[in-house]
């Protein structure tokens, strides 16, 4: 179980996170959604130890995520996976070569037996027979596969998704999702996902978190989000222009703006 | 004035914030070089002689023509000096001295921070860009072991190895110049340069070289490192890699010579 308590971060004068309250239970699928700019990026750089936030703190199980720095993480990261929204795959590395990477650093294992287990993670993908290709010769939807069968290949507990399937078509952005809802079903894979993507969200997740000015504005399963009275969270959810979200990002008064030259 | 003193402390801190930044890369380089040079396994890995090919076998080309019309130039320009003194019988020596002491070593390693160190810091730099330095990070695997270690250990081999054939390339070119312009049989100029060189002659190049090879790679993956801001961060980076590391090295080559024969 992942545990978030009171996180904020400033960069400079803005607050992208600003208190930040939830958990998320070991072996269920958790979605995270929210407006841009209401803390959706911070927060899994922040769950993966990547940004020290400037207080509250991450627990996973019994460890204490937000107190460790360098390789004190690396006991946390050898359990976990991330996909990256950009894939960030090595690209001077092949398919199999970037699978391999984590297994050759973290174990002794023979080099026929790190080929078996990059081949099982490539057919877990259903990218079998791409293993000797760059990254730069795939598909942004191959990327975001090869970029996942890397994130289990040390058979993580937890897997973080960060956009999974922003910039895919309609088919891949499905493959990702059913890929999603399969780690967990098949494998117990504890995956928090963060996203756009609310249709997907209310079809596979176990919990909703819904961010809003970096704090956590509603929480709850996906029948509970659907049949929120809050205005915020129907607007969110259904995506209407119109509503108390304002698309103006800008804090000063427009008038005052114009006429302070 | 106010402004001037403002701007001035900044740029001081901001140098020896660089200055600590390149010293904790130095030791973490250090440390992680004993660990991947004491395992099989972690050293095959490493891909140390792919990376001597990058940064050693492809400069041979460039920096052996660069040697030999330096070579060429620097005989010309002595050998109008001392022409006009009277003492030409000294060109082969002059020229050896001053070539395996200084030029060479400056010059293979100003070629390769341009060549090579900006190529170090424009591929880690767009590796930062695209987070793949945070997704080895995120995979517990040391960015440092995987990128700095093998450059590392590659300079370190081909620098002064590309100083030898820098230094020989330009010796010949101005052996060329000494027989073929000034007709300075082939044993007399032999024997005047080997009468004149020392050892010393030729490991102070080398020193001069490892040190010149640890500043291109330190400084080059620095910058990489430190690169903010997308494609234009990495071109900005890129041009602060080159200066610094010529800046640098200049620096070294004159405290080095200093100490050997100052």
């Amino acid at each position: 179980m992942i545990t978030v308590t009171n996180i904020v971060k400033q960069y400079g004068q803005r607050r992208v996170l600003d208190g930040l309250n939830f958990s998320a239970d070991a072996k269920k699928i958790t979605y995270v959604f929210g407006t841009s700019g209401g803390g959706k990026s911070t927060m899994p750089k922040v769950l993966i130890g990547a940004t020290a936030p400037d207080s509250g703190e991450v627990r996973y199980g019994d460890m204490e995520i937000t107190g460790l720095r360098g390789r004190s993480l690396d006991p946390y990261r050898k359990r976990i996976g991330v996909l990256f929204q950009n894939s960030a795959l090595l690209n001077s590395l092949t398919v199999a070569e970037n699978i391999a990477l984590p297994i050759r650093e973290h174990t002794a294992l023979d080099d026929n037996i790190v080929r078996i287990m990059v081949k099982m993670k490539l057919e877990l993908v259903g990218l079998r027979d791409f293993e000797d290709l760059y990254p730069g010769q795939l598909s942004g939807g191959m990327q975001k596969r090869v970029a996942l069968a890397r994130a289990l290949a040390l058979d993580p507990e937890i897997v973080y998704f960060d956009e999974p399937t922003s910039g895919l078509d309609p088919i891949i952005a499905s493959v990702i999702t059913k890929l999603i809802k399969d780690l967990n079903r098949l494998l117990g894979i504890t995956c928090i996902v963060v996203t756009h993507a609310v249709d997907e969200a209310m079809r596979i997740a176990d919990k909703i978190i819904l961010l809003y000015r970096g704090k956590v504005l509603a929480e709850g399963t996906p029948q509970e989000i659907r049949e929120s009275a809050d205005p915020l969270v129907q607007q969110f959810i259904t995506g209407s222009p119109d509503g108390p979200i304002s698309f103006h990002a800008s804090s000063r008064d427009f008038r005052d703006d114009l006429l302070v030259g | 004035m106010k402004n001037l003193f403002g701007y001035v402390g900044r740029a001081f801190f901001a140098f020896l914030g660089i200055l600590a930044r390149i010293y904790f890369l130095l030791r973490e380089t250090l440390v992680q070089s004993r660990i991947v040079l004491g395992d099989r396994v972690k050293r095959r890995q490493a891909g140390i002689l792919q990376r001597i090919d990058e940064v050693g076998a492809r400069s041979l080309p460039l920096v052996m023509t660069v040697s030999a019309f330096l070579g060429i130039a620097f005989t010309v320009l002595v050998s109008f000096q001392l022409r006009e003194l009277g003492a030409l019988s000294y060109l082969p020596g002059f020229v050896a001295v001053a070539l395996l002491r200084e030029v060479a070593p400056l010059i293979t390693a100003l070629i390769i921070a341009g060549r090579v160190g900006a190529a170090f810091t424009s591929r880690i730099g767009t590796m930062n860009v695209a987070e793949e330095i945070l997704a080895l990070e995120t995979m517990a695997i040391n960015p440092v072991r995987f990128l700095v270690v093998n450059r590392f250990l590659a300079m370190l081999v081909s620098l002064p190895a590309l100083t030898v054939i820098a230094s020989a390339t330009a010796l010949v070119g101005g052996f060329l110049y000494g027989n073929l312009r000034l007709g300075i049989p082939l044993d007399t100029y032999l024997r005047e340069t080997l009468d004149v060189i020392m050892f010393k002659d030729v490991y102070s190049g080398l020193v001069k070289s490892v040190v010149f090879g640890a500043v291109i790679v330190l400084v080059g993956c620095d910058r990489g490192f430190a690169v903010e801001g997308g494609a234009e961060g990495v071109g900005r980076a890129t041009m602060l890699a080159v200066v610094s590391a010529t800046l640098t090295i200049i620096v070294f080559d004159t405290i080095l010579t200093t100490a050997f024969y100052g």
